[in-house]
């Protein structure tokens, strides 16, 4: 009964560049994998690292935190700090010997649609290599299990 | 105080204003107009707005992604109550005069009902044979939607293209196709009319020496832009268009077709090309490859614009990129490889250089189209020699007939942000010929009161949008809205056809009143684009806006997985619940209001800040105009004549005279600024004037920046120490005042660039090369055997103003180039000057006698002053001392704090007639404030905590535009009207105290909750 | 201020590993304000254990609370009604928050989840540095207001030691020699002179070589 290994993605993007690309990509008919969630948020700036935790602790494969290119945060500086945020949770997971590639920050512009699409699917590719995290392969072990 | 003059009258006249073109310049023009609650027609031949900008790839000097900085702008003016968008639409013909004209125009049929379109793009996708082009390389549907922002948002078909209208109503499914569509005429009813019909780009294919469009790789700068454009027809990767390999020497060459006499040329500068080359050349190398070699071959490098200089020195230094002085007569091609050959020649070699590029971009300007000189014809305004819409020195924005006024490239040519300035001077002047619209509703009035919904459990509807095939052809929606009922808090789930149709909404409306729903979720397209609909929806059902979720099923589901339906069906049932549970936790909120006070301060007496004050008097404003001197006019009271000869002093005089007896100014003369308080729409700020220096108060909802700038006088080549070493503007009141003393000289040396584009003061100073031949030409005319000589780095004479350096050179004024590692030399002989300088051309040392060396100058920024004030008014400066304005292309004219607008030569060196322009448009962007009577401040913002917040200063520290600060009971607030909502100090707070509204922590974990909940 | 940083999560999850259940306690005082003991790193903390324990394949209870301050027995004693939920108490308090909590919850174990590392001053966001060791016997009005103890790597009293170069200490050429900014102080105040003032050797029992201290304030402690 096993079922092939479909990972569940959430992405953070903001709403002047990441979401804009992904709606872009959506109009160009530009297929990325469905696993990929997107979370809207203002600005990459307002991504809490418990945001990301949280996501990963409720069973999220991977999360990803998509913003602006360097330079064009419509709030000056607010990807770069979701870059530091990204960094520090990244390095937290290998603290609890998570695999600290389940989470990534990636940058883009509203015009580009075609790497939207693209980043989803590396990223989708890369956690599908990384299988199931620990809480989703628990959760799949345990059944309905509540993790609050 | 006065708290609200007597401006809006309930008069029923005449109150509409036309705007002639949907490009950005029209586009700002009606959005100014419908701030200031104007109605505002605004019709464009296209069929859909944005003009030439949307087809841009980046732009300079921020190099950021243009789709990212218009997209707001054209939503906004999809929104704008006032505003009636006719695109496809020309004008027929104008009767009338200046308050009560009757405009004829004619639209075009588009065969698709824009209220019905939901621009899936399906009837694009099915007939792609059918094509109609936009400019060079981009390939097209027959419907054709032109950037994935359009507004309208629906696409119109190419009806002489179609074969076989039937099948294409059969694609549709929203019914949209009218295939009978025809011509309709109507008449408006407008009081003035703002002509934004830009220009047309110089089609290179008349060359036969640059291939004559048949070099598959030799483009224009229009069709390079589209080639790196993410949205363009090879989706962003940088390839040439002969065998789709990317290049690795890529060339741009000037002024094609501009600065010319030959056939095909036009003789103006078209100012804006040097720029797009040199942003083209560093995008090139910064976003595709730091090998590909980019050369611009160049007459002279205009960079005169705000920063511009640095931006080129950036290209050079930063990028590498190369410069080459030369103007190529042609270009080779090899047709086995399509590669092409360059032959030049430079001053400083003695040979012919032929070099090989893989891709020549022709550097092109604008022309004026046949058709807008008939529309000029039709609306009977006389066109300039170039036949650009004529305008006069001091009136920058009127055309000949009175009620027309002109911005943007249909004016003179001008990059974007010189068209936004003009846009709003055009629109401050066409709004204070008409009324406000006393009659229009207040916008609170239309919606029912909100209900309470805080003490209810959610109830939420889920409604999900079929978009004909878009969403119900690849899932089943009715599977679906069956799961969405099982959601907790769900109460009703349904599918509702076309969502944002007329029909769909009132059904839901009918919905949410029948079942008492308080929170409603709807699956459909973007939010991008369609969540203020579905607010205005919860706002007529009595609910707060922001209980609705707008879940993007379309754009974000089908259209991508439209190939795995299983998955996309999968998906779009997660994001419904995402959105159910997120709306749950979704809070009512208000949006910050205050009520404005109508009270303008101006600071700076000078040009631009005594326009700013008549334009907003002469609407009923009371006016405080702050002067630190103790006489009105500033630096332009030292000029005497334009380049173009008008009379600068007669102007002033009248100037002045109007401000000064003004009932509503009070100038203020000797004073200076000593503290300011308040937030948007009410400020205090107190000032010390008179001889005296008594303390005052003036309560204010807007300010205005006009402070000016200081004529640089750099110790330079003998200035000050020599009586025959004078400026530009020294020489200029000696020309008018004592024209003997020049009649007698017999060579005079002018040296360029003296303390400008130099390291302390890195920008040009853009008004001296202007006034060099200015002067030149006037001195030319009292002695026509002076012999003049001017020094120069680049002649900067951009626009129509090239024509003068033209004149010049025919009449005999030697232009000799330096070069900053060999500059000229200023030497006392004791019995007069000698200049020595290096002839580039001639190779070898000049040694010129002089009886006069006239230095230009130019501007300094007045660091003191911009650093006094933009500490008092937390204002930004640029690196240079000037203020920095909210976006250097956007909004030149607005300060990035709310209320304050910048004009004159405080935002950057300018000519008198450019900051009167700059003037009239800051009073038309405070108006447009003014007149709303209050500010809405939105409902994202950041609030504290005082409970849980530690008074860490972290918030203090991380917020982008320093808004929290620790208040008196000792924790950090956060002021709702000075906050922009981005999150960062929620995000950074270690107490958890802050929470940015409408994206609350709660909110967003729930929807985490909704996502994980089956599987947990 | 007291700073802290937060421990190393194995020696963290050592601890708490035999427990199931863990009262995780921040403190909004000094270790929020320093970003690692506030209602966020609480929050974060609980996720990391509780994501680390799942890995393991255990499901660890975490209740979260952050007291006002918890060196304070009264905001302490707001644990009492969650004490009995939990096996052991995990605070990321101070040492003084700490003992606080082990001192009035004497059946819980209860363990530190920061190293407490020195009483500091921001230099600026996400930068602190020490400048005060609690010596009893304040020198800083003699020394230009820059402390010879805490910011001397030696604690020299008439310093510098010849070990200070250009301006820099040797035990750490990255850190500034505390002498060097006490001689440029006391120039630009004019008091250069007093450098030459012999500081007599320093009585330690005000620190803490005379024994745990303990302030005792009478006109407040009756």
């Amino acid at each position: 009964m096993t079922k092939a290994f479909e990972p569940e993605i959430v992405a953070f993007c903001c709403h002047y560049c990441a979401y804009t690309a992904a709606d872009m990509a959506g109009s160009k008919r530009l297929s990325y994998p469905a696993n990929v969630k997107i979370i809207r948020v203002p600005c990459t700036g307002k991504v809490d690292p418990i945001h990301i935790m949280k996501a990963l602790h409720k069973g999220a494969d991977g999360v990803y935190v998509a913003g602006c290119l360097e330079g064009d945060c419509h709030f000056k500086t607010g990807n770069i700090r979701a870059a530091h945020r990204v960094r520090r949770v990244q390095a937290l997971l290998e603290e609890i010997g998570w695999d600290s590639r389940r989470v990534e920050m990636i940058t883009m512009s509203a015009g580009m649609g075609e790497r939207f699409a693209q980043t989803a699917r590396e990223f989708t590719e890369k956690i599908r290599e990384l299988g199931p995290s620990p809480v989703s392969r628990a959760g799949q072990e345990a059944g309905r299990q509540a993790v609050s | 105080m006065q708290e609200y003059n007597d401006i809006y009258t309930e008069d029923q006249g005449n109150q509409a204003v036309l705007v002639i073109g949907g490009g950005m310049g029209g586009i700002r023009a009606a959005l100014d107009l419908a701030e200031s609650r104007r109605d505002v027609v605004l019709i464009d031949k296209s069929y859909a707005i944005g003009g030439l900008m949307t087809q841009l790839d980046r732009t300079f000097p921020t190099n950021n992604c243009d789709l990212c900085t218009i997209s707001p702008h054209l939503s906004e003016s999809g929104r704008q109550l006032r505003m009636e968008l006719k695109p496809m639409t020309v004008v027929e013909k104008v009767e009338g005069e200046a308050g009560n004209f009757q405009v004829t125009v004619k639209r075009m049929p588009r065969y698709i009902d824009v209220d019905k379109c939901t621009a899936c793009g399906e009837c694009a996708e099915k007939f792609p044979e059918w094509v109609r082009f936009t400019p060079g390389l981009d390939p097209r549907a027959p419907t054709c939607m032109r950037y994935p922002q359009a507004t309208p948002y629906a696409f119109s078909i190419d009806a002489e293209k179609v074969t076989d209208f039937d099948a294409l109503q059969q694609v549709c499914k929203a019914g949209a196709i009218v295939p009978d569509d025809c011509e309709k005429t109507e008449t408006l009813s407008v009081a003035s009319i703002v002509l934004s019909t830009g220009g047309e780009l110089f089609d290179p294919s008349v060359l036969d020496n640059f291939g004559g469009g048949e070099y598959a790789n030799v483009v224009t700068g229009l069709q390079y832009e589209r080639i790196m454009s993410a949205s363009g027809p090879t989706q962003g990767s940088l390839v040439r268009p002969s065998d789709n390999k990317r290049p690795r020497r890529v060339a741009w060459i000037q002024c094609v077709g501009s600065r010319g006499i030959n056939r095909a040329d036009v003789p103006y500068c078209s100012s804006v090309c040097c720029m797009y080359a040199l942003k083209e050349a560093i995008v090139t190398r910064e976003r595709f490859a730091d090998d590909i070699e980019t050369s611009i071959f160049y007459m002279d490098m205009r960079t005169f614009g705000k920063d511009y200089e640095s931006y080129l020195n950036r290209a050079v230094d930063e990028y590498g990129v190369n410069l080459i002085r030369s103007r190529p007569h042609s270009i080779i091609e090899n047709p086995e490889t399509g590669d092409l050959s360059i032959t030049y020649a430079t001053d400083d070699e003695l040979f012919h250089k032929t070099e090989v590029f893989d891709m020549v971009v022709l550097s092109t300007g604008f022309r004026i189209s046949a058709e807008n000189m008939e529309l000029a014809r039709r609306l009977g305004i006389d066109l300039n020699a170039h036949g650009f819409a004529k305008t006069g020195g001091f009136a920058p924005v009127a055309t000949s007939r009175p009620g027309i006024y002109v911005c943007g490239v249909c004016e003179s040519p001008k990059d974007i942000p010189e068209t936004m300035i003009q846009a709003s001077a055009a629109a401050a002047a066409a709004g204070s010929d008409t009324p406000v619209s006393g009659a229009a509703v207040e916008e609170e009035e239309i919606f029912a009161p909100e209900r309470d919904v805080s003490a209810e459990p959610p109830k939420i509807g889920v409604f999900v949008c079929e978009c004909g095939a878009e969403i119900g052809g690849v899932i089943s929606v009715e599977k679906l809205v069956a799961q969405a009922r099982a959601i907790p808090g769900v109460e009703v789930a349904e599918a509702v056809g076309y969502g944002c149709s007329g029909d769909s909404i009132s059904h839901i409306e009918q919905q949410v009143a029948g079942h008492g729903l308080n929170r409603v979720v709807v699956g459909g397209c973007s939010p991008r684009t369609h969540e203020i609909k579905f607010q205005d929806m919860m706002r007529r059902c009595g609910l707060n806006k922001y209980l609705v979720d707008i879940v993007n099923l379309r754009d974000q589901d089908t259209w991508p997985h439209m190939n795995q339906p299983e998955a996309a069906q999968d998906k779009a049932y997660k994001l419904v619940e995402m959105g159910a549970h997120g709306v749950s936790k979704a809070h009512p909120l208000a949006e910050h209001t205050l009520p404005m006070n109508q009270n303008v301060l101006v600071v700076g007496g000078g040009v631009a800040g005594m326009n700013s004050a008549l334009v907003l008097a002469d609407q009923g404003f009371r006016v405080y105009l702050v002067e630190r001197n103790a006489a009105l006019g500033g630096l332009a009271r030292n000029i005497r004549k334009t380049l173009q000869g008008e009379d600068v002093g007669a102007y002033m005089d009248e100037l002045i005279e109007r401000t000064g007896s003004h009932d509503n100014i009070q100038v203020l003369t000797r004073s200076i600024i000593v503290d300011h308080a308040g937030m948007p729409g009410r400020y205090t700020t107190g000032l010390q004037t008179g001889p005296r220096m008594h303390y005052m108060q003036i309560e204010h909802g807007v300010t205005i920046l006009a402070t000016g700038a200081l004529a640089h006088r750099p110790p330079q080549y003998l200035l000050g120490e020599h009586e025959s070493v004078m400026t530009q503007l020294d020489l200029d009141a000696q020309i008018a005042d004592n024209p003997e003393s020049i009649e007698k000289l017999e060579q005079v040396v002018m040296i360029q660039c003296v303390g400008s584009r130099e390291p302390g003061n890195p920008n040009c100073s853009r008004i001296c090369c202007q006034s060099a031949i200015k002067n030149a030409l006037r001195m030319k005319d009292i002695n026509p055997d002076m012999q003049i000589y001017v020094l120069y780095r680049d002649i900067r004479t951009y626009g129509f103003d090239e024509d003068y350096y033209r004149e010049a050179r025919k009449r005999g004024i030697k232009f000799i180039r330096y070069e900053t590692d060999n500059r000229p030399e200023v030497r006392d002989t004791g019995d007069g000057l000698e200049v020595g300088v290096y002839d580039p051309i001639l190779g070898r040392n000049l040694e010129i006698a002089a009886d006069r060396v006239i230095l230009s100058t130019g501007f300094a920024a007045d660091d003191e002053t911009t650093e006094d004030l933009s500490v008092l008014f937390h204002l930004t400066r640029s690196d240079d001392g000037y203020f920095l304005e909210d976006h250097v292309k956007l909004r030149p004219t607005d300060m990035s704090v709310r209320g304050f607008f910048l004009a004159g030569t405080a935002h950057s060196p300018k000519s008198i007639r450019e900051s009167i322009t700059q003037g009239q448009a800051a009073a038309g962007r405070a108006r447009s404030l003014l007149t709303s009577r209050f500010i809405n401040l939105g409902a994202a913002v950041a609030k504290v905590d005082g409970d849980k917040c530690a008074a860490c200063l972290i918030c203090v520290r991380a917020c982008p535009f320093h808004v929290p600060y620790i208040n008196a009971e000792g924790y950090s607030e956060i002021d709702p009207a000075l906050c922009h909502g981005c999150g960062t100090c929620a995000a950074e707070c270690p107490a958890r105290a802050i929470q940015l509204m409408q994206y609350e922590d709660d909110h967003i974990l729930a929807k985490l909750d909704g996502l994980f909940e089956r599987m947990n | 201020m007291i700073t802290a940083v937060r421990k190393p999560m194995e020696e963290i999850i050592a601890c708490v590993a035999p427990y199931d259940r863990i009262l995780l306690v921040g403190c909004n005082e000094c270790v929020s304000v320093c970003s690692v003991g506030g209602r966020k790193e609480v929050a974060l903390l609980a996720s990391a254990l509780q994501m680390h324990f799942l890995k393991q394949g255990k499901t660890m209870d975490i209740k979260e609370i952050t007291l006002e301050r918890q060196c304070d027995p009264e905001y302490v004693e707001e644990l009492v009604n969650l004490t009995d939920g939990a096996d052991a108490i995990l605070s990321m308090a101070c040492g003084c928050g700490v003992q606080t909590i082990a001192g009035r919850y004497r059946e819980k174990p209860v363990f530190p989840a920061v190293n407490t590392t020195f009483m500091g001053a921001s230099e600026r966001q996400g930068v602190w540095s020490e400048r005060c060791q609690g010596c009893g016997d304040c020198v800083l009005g003699i020394t230009g207001g820059i402390c010879p103890i805490a910011r001397c790597s030696k604690r020299l009293m008439n310093g510098p030691c010849g070990g200070s170069s250009n301006g820099k200490c040797e035990i750490d050429p990255n850190i500034d020699c505390a002498w060097q900014l006490i001689w440029d102080r006391l120039k630009a105040l004019g008091l250069e002179r007093r450098i030459e003032d012999i500081m007599e050797a320093k009585d330690w029992r005000t620190s803490r070589d005379g024994g745990p201290r303990k302030i005792v304030r009478e006109d407040l402690a009756s």
